[in-house]
Formats: structure tokens, sequence, C-alpha cells
């Protein structure tokens, strides 16, 4: 009986040390737009924004193993397209969104279907070129405003707008939570990513499995777009559309740990944290530039299974850190 | 028809060009397994350390292209240690590691570029720029030409040198198996550290005619990263021989459809041409990639 008690004492415990963190965040998060200045409500706005791009991302590129390089396309359509169903069609914001998320889905497996049967280089290639192509078009269509940009009508709430990407960023994480940390798809991801032609063998259909997890993964980065879009209200094609987009949402998984849920988000904060920081001491630069190429470089070099890697090998308590530290930089 | 012979011998000037920059980086894959994301920054600071050889100690870009070369391959020797210490190791994917690796690399060398030089266009002038020739029915210019000899030339030496002679043989065994060629004998990380610097000096010398031919600016490692995409996807990945007529096609692809259509729907063809090639032959359009 007392161990049963013992028992159920420890767990409740352990669940308390584990739920007490995350239901921390999620207060602050609540709270975030009542305490704060409008400049860092846009900080937390942008921080929450690229967390939901950069799982977005992991969920293809760190799950499924396939890295892609045009994701930013997903993420400009999706303002593109909102922008539209908002200004020529008449259309509410709401919907706009939806019709963003799954146009990007449909995009993305008609651009998987041949290229998802391959290797992943040839996925990487076809889709940074891909990037490259959706940017060259939204330059020459009429409709996009070409490269003068479109203007969106002007919705200036900022607290507004902070609610609604945490709540998108929230349901990417519910997602990924859900579909892929707890449910067969995951685990058939994860078998892909280790082992293509084992998962084929033991009866996985790996092609429909890609394709439907590179969707899923645009899926939200249409939605996204569609929020920043409404947010900034004005959009053109370098800005929405530009390679910065994917270059964020690389860096940023990278360097949080891909494959792994909390990953992408600690990425996005640092990052996004470091980049805001820069650009309030130096203003507007290309400095930004060399710093992301150098951190990209740095952590495929040394830390290649991210933050998250580095706290599950304890790193943070001095004595394994020097012992890590000494392994590392041996070459 | 004037036009139509103008439009082909153009396409053919820039696909003997492309050739240079696709042959290094399809070697690179064959080799190494390396999808190198910095062809076209390659390409970029070629352009602009020919721009810096002329605008500070003068003469003409053509009498650099050597030392280019040199420091090129001097550049690639350097890094790439680190591109084996990203792709090695106990990683969980190695090529996707040296995709990353080299994005980063390719980010870097943008974002140095645009630092340093901002965003002006510059451009190179050499003693055969607004000269010439008449070739046949049409006339071409005489740097563009010129341009056309060097990649065939470069392309007749490489693979010379690739199937002639005994390190040639060396790097194609390693191509096809690695682990056999290093069980014979040939020092397989050597082979690539040869190679990556090989590809990176062609790649550089290519940059300088590049920027000699069209204009210098921090941004155009973009279009021939696409072109580089474009011809080993074409070609078949890794296969060089398909290289040549892979930037051949190219090259008559984009000068027609910049005649014909417009030059702002380039990127649009080259990629649709690039998906159906992918949905009918993944291995490339003479079937000989991996």
């Amino acid at each position: 009986m007392s161990v049963v008690a013992e028992r159920l004492k420890w767990n409740s415990a352990s669940l308390l040390w584990r739920w007490s963190p995350l239901a921390l965040i999620s207060l602050i998060a609540l709270v975030i737009p009542w305490i704060v200045s409008p400049l860092w409500i846009r900080i937390s706005t942008e921080i929450l924004m690229w967390a939901g791009l950069a799982q977005s991302w992991n969920i293809i590129g760190g799950y499924t193993g396939y890295l892609c390089f045009g994701h930013g396309a997903f993420f400009g359509l999706g303002a593109y397209v909102t922008g539209i169903a908002m200004i020529h069609l008449g259309w509410p914001f709401g919907f706009g969104l939806l019709i963003s998320g799954i146009l990007a889905g449909l995009l993305a497996a008609v651009i998987g279907y041949p290229t998802l049967r391959l290797r992943g280089a040839y996925f990487a290639i076809a889709t940074w070129a891909f990037g490259e192509m959706i940017r060259q078009i939204a330059t020459i269509l009429e409709i996009t405003g070409g490269a003068f940009g479109m203007q969106l009508p002007a919705f200036l709430n900022l607290p507004y707008f902070y609610y609604v990407t945490l709540l998108i960023t929230v349901i990417v994480y519910l997602t990924t939570y859900l579909l892929l940390e707890r449910a067969r798809f995951g685990y058939k991801l994860l078998a892909i990513r280790e082992h293509e032609e084992a998962a084929e063998m033991v009866g996985i259909d790996t092609v429909t499995i890609k394709i439907k997890a590179f969707a899923l993964s645009a899926f939200f980065p249409g939605i996204l777009g569609g929020v920043y879009a409404y947010w900034v209200t004005y959009i053109h094609p370098d800005s929405v559309l530009g390679a910065q987009i994917t270059d964020f949402m690389v860096v940023m998984a990278f360097l949080g740990g891909i494959g792994s849920l909390w990953g992408p988000f600690l990425g996005a904060f640092v990052v996004q944290l470091i980049n805001r920081y820069l650009w309030l001491v130096w203003g507007e630069g290309t400095f930004y530039l060399i710093i992301i190429g150098a951190a990209i470089c740095a952590v495929v070099l040394f830390i290649p299974n991210g933050i998250i890697g580095l706290m599950e090998a304890r790193i943070f308590s001095p004595r394994e850190a020097l012992k890590q530290l000494r392994r590392i930089v041996k070459w | 028809m004037e036009l139509f012979l103008q439009t082909l011998i153009d396409g053919l000037l820039i696909g003997g060009l492309i050739i240079v920059v696709g042959i290094g980086f399809s070697l690179c894959f064959g080799v190494m397994h390396i999808v190198d994301f910095a062809v076209g920054e390659w390409v970029m600071v070629g352009a602009y350390i020919g721009y810096v050889f002329v605008r500070y100690l003068g003469h003409d870009p053509m009498i650099y292209l050597p030392i280019i070369f040199v420091i090129f391959c001097a550049c690639g020797w350097i890094i790439y240690p680190l591109i084996y210490r990203a792709v090695s190791g106990k990683r969980h994917n190695p090529v996707l590691m040296g995709l990353v690796f080299t994005f980063g690399l390719s980010i870097l060398a943008k974002g140095g570029a645009l630092s340093i030089w901002g965003y002006h266009i510059q451009s190179i002038t050499t003693w055969l720029s607004g000269k010439s020739i008449l070739l046949g029915v049409a006339t071409v210019p005489a740097l563009r030409f010129s341009g056309f000899i060097f990649g065939i030339l470069v392309t007749v030496l490489f693979m010379v040198f690739l199937y002639r002679t005994r390190f040639g043989i060396t790097i194609r065994a390693t191509a096809q198996d690695r682990e056999m060629a290093n069980l014979l004998g040939a020092n397989v990380r050597n082979v690539g550290s040869f190679v990556y610097s090989l590809y990176a000096g062609i790649t550089g010398m290519a940059g300088v005619l590049i920027g000699a031919l069209f204009s210098i600016h921090a941004a155009m490692g973009a279009k021939y990263c696409t072109l580089a995409f474009f011809v080993v996807v074409l070609a078949g990945m890794g296969y060089v021989p398909g290289v040549i007529i892979a930037a051949l096609i190219l090259g008559l692809l984009q000068s027609f459809v910049g005649v014909y259509i417009g030059g702002r729907f380039n990127l649009v063809a080259l990629f649709l041409v690039m998906y159906v090639v992918l949905l009918i032959t993944p291995k490339g359009i003479l079937r000989k990639g991996i």
C-alpha cells in the first residue's frame, strides 16, 4: 500500500516537474501583450512566427530527413494568396488563411511527387529551384503587383496578430507532438529517415508517407505567411519570397536541434533575439548574413544535434561540459 | 531565320561556358557525394577576385586566369577538411550534413561579398569587350566566343585528365566504389581533397569569364547555382560526360526562351523542364546518373 502511495506521489511529482515549465511558458505567452512595450510585442510575435516556421521545416527536414531548401516559397505563397483573396476576391481573413494553407499543401504534394521518389539530394535541389521559380513568378504576374508588391488593407492591432500567431504556432507544435511524436505516422517518418530501404521492406508505403509529410510541412508556412502579410500590410517578392526566409528556417531548426519537438522553438528564440538585437544596435545591414552562414557551418561541424543535443548530453553541468568540449575540439 | 540562327549560336556559346560550371560540380558529387550549394558563390567570388585584380593591378583579366586558378585551388584545399568533417563521423545523414554545410558556406560568401562591395553592380572590361566576330551568318561578341573556346578547352583538358592519366583513373575508381578503391590502395581522402580543389579552381576561373561577359553583383551566385543544378539533373547526377550535352541543351533552352518568350520566363521554363525530366527519367536524359 505504501509502495503504491509512494509511487503515486513520485509520479505526480515528476508530472508536475514535467508540465510546470510548459505551464509557465504558456502563462507568460498569454500575458505578454499586456505587460511589454509594442516593440517587444512585435519581437515576440516574430519569435512565435519563426518558431512555427522552423517547426514546419523540421517536419520534413528533421523528422523525415529530406532537406527542403525552398520552404520560403510556401510562406510567400501563403502571403500572396491571402492578399489576393482579401483584396481581389473580398474574402474574410480567416478563409483566406485556410485557402493559403491548402494551396501550399497541394503545391507541395505536386512538387514532391516526382522529387520525393529520389534521393535526398535531388529533393534539395528541386525544392531550391522551385523556391527561386516562385519568386520569379511573383515578380512577373500582374495580380501580385510584380516587383512593387502588394498593399493589404491595414489592420493595426498588435495584440490581435500576437494571439493569432500564438494560436497557429501552438497548433503547429500540438500537431507535431500528436502526429509525429505519439502516432504511427511519426514512427514511419523516423523509419524512413533512418533507413529508407528497410522501411520500405517492412511494408511502409514510403512515397505516400513522404508526400503527406511534405504537404503537412507546407500547410503551416502557408497559413503563417498569410498572417504575416495581413500583419505587415505590405508585401513584395523580396520580403516574403526572398532566400533569407528559408535560410532562417534552416538555421533555426539546426541550431535548436533537428528532429526534436522543442529544438526549433529554442533555435527560433535564440536566433531571432540575436537578430533583433543586432538590428537594434547596428541598424539595417548585410553583416547578419555572415553571422548566419558562420553559425550554420559551426553548428554542422561542432554540434550537429543542436542545443537540444547539448542538453541531452548534460553539457550544462560543468564537469560534463569540459569532457564534451575536449572530445569535440579534438579533430 | 537569321534570328533563329543567331539564337542557336548564342545558346551554344552560353552552353560552352555552363559546361565549366557544371563539370566540376558533377565530379564533386560523383566522387564525394557532396552536393555543393556554394557552386554559384565560387563563380561570384571568382568574378569579384577578377574585378579586384583588374581594378588594382590593371592589365587584362585573361592573364590572371592561371593565378586565379591557383588561388581557388588553395581555397578548396583549405575548405575541404571542413567538409570532410561535416560529412563523416557519427552523423545521422552525411549527405544532408554536407548539403547544409555548403549551404552555410554560400550564405557566408554572399554576406561577405555584400558587406565588402555592397549592392553596386560592377563589371570587368577586357581588350575583347565590344569587338565581335562574324561566324557564318551570325555576328557574335568576341568575348562570348572566347568564353566558349575557354569552356571547350577546359572541358577537353579535364576529360583527358580524367580518362587518360593514372590519377584520373584513381578518381573514377573512387567515384565508382569508394571502399574498393580504398582497399586497392587509393588514398580516398586525398582524392577528395584534390577533386574539391580542382573543382573550386575551375569554377573560380569560369567566374572571371562570366564576370567579364555579364555583370558582377553579390546575388549572381543564385543564377549559376540554379544552372549547375539543372545541368547535373539533366545529365544524371555524378555522370560527368553527360554534363557536356546537358549544358549545351540548357544554353539553347535559355537563349530560345529569352528570345522567343521573354527573359523573365527563363527560370520558369528551366524548372518545368527539370520537373518533367525528374518525372520521366530521374537518372538524367542519358539514364546514367546515380
